[in-house]
């Protein structure tokens, strides 16, 4: 090995990814991602347009209406008459998303101990967003069932399922995950796009036609990405807890470490990508498709990993995401740390990951014109 | 000893042969060169020597016996690969110095006052000493060629291997490059293999290896091979049967002919080769444009043009005239900002100073430019083809661009097909075509629809010389027959002479313009244009 020749193939690097500007890229695109999906991607609904028509005008049905009021969840108009073709018309203009019928006679009905319906419409047309508001009515009208101290059930089917109370910050469901996400993606394209580049503009000649050593070359090509990406990892915490405010409750040594040995995989799958690809625009794209629909669909973002089963657990556990972001979500919610065995495994699983990817890229690329 | 001797090479690629059983030796000091067509096999053989490339066969250098890039890795640190195209081992946007820095780096050679004074000498040879702060990507082309040789140089191989390093470079700069082999073989002993497209460098070498279709056919001395063709070769008459081509100096026949004999050129082999393979050259015909409007004697006249980029004057107050039925040559050095006046002829680059009028309309604005774009022809220094459509494709789009009717741009397609010479290539993907075929059939697409001016930026770089002479004669029937005005640039002054008149720009300045015989009067002690150009750009400042 000589590190002279590493020195100068990186120093090289570096210029060119500074003066082509590349540089922006690698520092805008994952706090362009985390902030993006950090606010974009939203499990829960505020402001829910809702549109009570109270024909009861009790007690009671001004107490569930108030209740409604005071929730961030909705943003209520308490009308006293209005007809229901009327109030689902609203509902098709898409100026109402929740339409709250009380029926007349609720309070008497109610203290009698009467089975009463109270009507609820909702907008469907986003159904991941409908089941939550469907589940925030459900709670409210629960809520104030028990403090009546009436069977729930007697008055409207309920999902015994409460989200509302317990209902978790969208941030510390999603942000960490991102950073998986992240790190998966960004260093993967960097080292492709720095071998493929030379492939591309005819470079890779110099590589062919002199003495360097096919692992001069990788280390030389994989380690200018490696370091840049390792800054990313501490941006990206700080985006995480002060910009998103989720909490850091275990150990920042793990993470660091994790994340490190997460760029290793990244980068080996960029290596893999370079391999194949011969331009780079397909480098980019084949990198995109390889990471980021595995990184997002297993990151346990959209659906924890322990309610999948069959195939789709199986492929959870073939990929290196599921591992990395298991570590994340301890390090920051749950602070298990490397007490936990799980975490150790994980931990192993990752190296073992990222060893696999480097020395298979580097025994399938030749140091020869294919 | 140093000797070269490569034994039974065969070099397949993706299942296609593309050099077999080639065999051939060099010893110290000399010029080894590479001829034959495109395609023909010259770049693979490089690259197999070089150690780049999986072969069959045996390649021994140095004493040392390799039949794989692997086993060719510890001689690696002895041979120099300059691969084809024109700076391509070249990083854009590092400087002269950082390339000759990373180049001493990754050959591991140490730093001390020898390799600095060897660097600075390859600065000086190069002509690049005053560029060494400028980034590559911003060199005109025959300066990148000289930088890339010099990287090559740099840890003093022994064995040398160019690929065409001087295809698309003028004159100039062609000779500095020779320059620096002379004076590296001398000085180094250094055994040079290098493959050209230019017949008067072959010349030079000190033997020649003639390529065809994926073999060597012929090898020996640029005299003792042309001696082999010296009975086939005549002054120019007519053809009368397929075992004979006619070009405008050279009548080549297989069967003897009364004519006289006349002396060959190192061009000849091809065309006796095509002759003896009995490949089908078809002559190219020119039918009469469709079109009857009448063309006026001056369709474009330039007066004080300028563009500049930032500080530099890439074209400087620039004067011309472009007539109907005349070929004129733009000529000058890589950079001398001949591609830039014709881009702003064409409106792609805006005018900063000066008048241009075409066809009698004086142009201020795009506007005016909108309704003339239909009498003008393209055709740029890459072809601009879509290379996943077929020639027939390509062609129906370019004719929809032109807003001609289906079925008259079918009619014509055919007719330029078979006049042409591509009529069995319809059907194909652009990258399938030989670069010749490529040539004729993207000019085809520009005279879709019959342009009255044609501009060619370098449209033979790289194209072997019987597609070459086939061009021209498609030029010089265009001329005769249609009477448009064509401007070509180009880098070969063998090809300077066909045109009817010159226009020499050095450093954005015109500093020529007459025609040819004029200048050969002018100039009554050279030998070919090549020398006159020459005697242009040495001349500092005159002007």
């Amino acid at each position: 090995m000589n590190f002279d020749v590493i020195r100068a193939y990186m120093s090289k690097e570096f210029k060119e990814l500074l003066r082509s500007r590349l540089i922006l890229i690698v520092y805008i695109l994952p706090t362009m991602i985390i902030i993006l999906f950090g606010y974009g991607i939203r499990m829960e609904v505020t402001n829910a347009r809702t549109l009570i028509i109270d024909n009861d005008n009790s007690k009671i049905s001004r107490d569930l209406a108030e209740r409604f009021h005071h929730s961030k969840y909705f943003d209520t108009v308490t009308v006293n008459a209005m007809s229901e073709s009327e109030a689902l018309n609203r509902i098709k203009q898409a100026k109402t998303d929740i339409l709250v019928i009380i029926p007349a006679s609720f309070e008497k009905r109610l203290l009698h101990r009467q089975k009463s319906e109270i009507g609820v419409f909702i907008d469907g047309a986003f159904p991941v967003r409908a089941s939550t508001m469907e589940n925030y009515v459900k709670g409210v009208i629960y809520n104030m069932a028990k403090s009546l101290h009436i069977q729930p059930k007697s008055l409207i089917t309920i999902n015994n399922r409460n989200l509302f109370n317990q209902a978790m910050r969208d941030e510390d469901a999603i942000v960490p995950g991102l950073i998986g996400l992240i790190l998966l993606v960004a260093p993967a394209i960097l080292s492709a796009l720095l071998i493929v580049k030379e492939k591309e503009e005819g470079t890779i000649f110099n590589f062919f036609s002199s003495p360097i050593k096919k692992s001069e070359f990788i280390i030389a090509k994989l380690l200018p990405p490696l370091i840049l990406h390792s800054v990313n990892i501490f941006i990206l915490f700080l985006w995480a807890t002060w910009l998103f405010e989720v909490p850091f409750r275990g150990s920042f040594l793990l993470y660091w470490i994790a994340a490190q040995i997460y760029i290793l995989i990244s980068l080996g799958v960029g290596l893999l990508v370079s391999i194949i690809a011969s331009t780079q625009i397909v480098a980019i794209v084949l990198t995109i498709i390889i990471t980021i629909i595995p990184g997002f669909l297993y990151s346990g973002m959209l659906m924890p990993i322990s309610s999948m089963s069959g195939e789709s657990k199986i492929e959870a556990h073939i990929y290196p995401v599921m591992y990395f972001n298991h570590i994340v979500y301890d390090t920051f919610l749950i602070g298990q740390g490397l007490d936990s065995p799980k975490n150790q495994l994980y931990l192993t699983i990752l190296l073992f990951y990222a060893l696999f990817l480097i020395f298979l890229g580097a025994w399938l690329m030749k140091k020869e014109i294919s | 000893m140093a000797d070269l001797e490569v034994r039974n090479v065969t070099v397949v690629h993706r299942k296609t042969v593309a050099i077999k059983n080639a065999s051939l030796g060099a010893s110290e000091s000399e010029i080894v060169g590479f001829i034959g067509a495109d395609g023909a096999g010259k770049s693979s053989l490089m690259h197999a020597i070089a150690g780049v490339r999986r072969f069959e066969g045996e390649i021994s250098f140095d004493g040392v016996v390799f039949g794989s890039p692997k086993e060719a890795e510890k001689l690696k640190p002895s041979i120099g690969l300059m691969p084809q195209g024109i700076g391509l081992v070249l990083y854009k946007n590092l400087t002269v110095s950082e390339h000759l820095s990373f180049f001493s780096k990754i050959r591991n050679l140490k730093e001390n006052s020898t390799l600095d004074a060897y660097r600075h000498r390859l600065l000086k040879m190069a002509g690049l000493e005053r560029f060494t702060e400028r980034q590559a990507g911003k060199l005109s082309g025959g300066m990148m060629q000289k930088l890339s040789l010099i990287c090559t140089l740099i840890h003093r191989p022994k064995l040398l291997i160019l690929d065409e390093p001087t295809t698309g470079v003028d004159p100039l700069s062609r000779r500095e490059l020779w320059e620096i082999l002379e004076e590296i073989r001398e000085n180094e002993g250094t055994i040079i293999l290098m493959s050209t497209a230019y017949m008067q460098e072959a010349e030079k070498m000190d033997r020649v290896y003639l390529f065809d279709s994926g073999s060597i056919i012929a090898s020996g001395t640029a005299d003792e091979l042309k001696k082999t063709v010296k009975k086939y070769v005549y002054s120019p008459v007519p053809c009368e049967s397929k075992r004979c081509i006619c070009t405008d100096r050279y009548t080549y026949s297989l069967d003897s002919l009364k004519a006289q004999h006349k002396k060959p050129t190192l061009e000849a082999l091809f065309f006796v080769n095509a002759l003896r393979r009995n490949v089908e050259i078809p002559p190219i015909k020119v039918s009469i444009r469709e079109s009857t409007e009448p063309i006026a004697p001056v369709v474009m006249e330039a007066k004080g043009l300028t563009k500049r980029f930032g500080s530099f004057v890439a074209n400087d107050h620039i004067d011309m005239e472009l007539r109907s039925a005349e070929i004129l040559g733009l000529l000058g050095a890589n950079g001398a900002g001949k591609t830039t006046f014709i881009k702003m002829l064409l409106g792609l680059y805006p005018i900063d100073e000066g008048e241009l009028t075409l066809f009698g309309k004086p142009i201020k604005s795009a506007k005016d430019r909108r309704s003339l774009k239909t009498r003008i022809g393209y055709v740029s220094q890459r072809f601009s083809l879509y290379k996943d459509m077929t020639v027939r494709e390509n062609l129906l789009y370019f004719a929809n661009m032109h807003n001609i009717d289906t079925q008259k741009a079918s009619r014509r397609m055919e007719r330029y097909a078979h006049e042409l010479g591509f009529e069995s290539y319809m059907d194909s993907f652009p990258k399938e075509l030989p670069l010749g075929i490529n040539q004729r059939f993207s000019i085809a697409a520009a005279l879709l629809h019959e342009p009255v001016v044609l501009f060619l930026d370098e449209p033979t770089s790289g194209v072997d010389a019987i597609a070459r002479s086939q061009f021209w004669q498609m030029l010089r029937l265009l001329k005769k027959r249609w009477g448009i005005a064509i401007l070509i640039t180009t880098h070969y002054m063998s090809e300077a002479e066909y045109c009817d008149r010159i226009v020499l720009l050095k450093e954005g300045k015109k500093i020529v313009d007459d025609k040819v015989e004029n200048l050969h009067k002018k100039h009554p002690k050279a030998e070919n244009f090549e020398d006159i150009f020459l005697h242009y750009y040495e001349r500092n400042n005159e002007f």
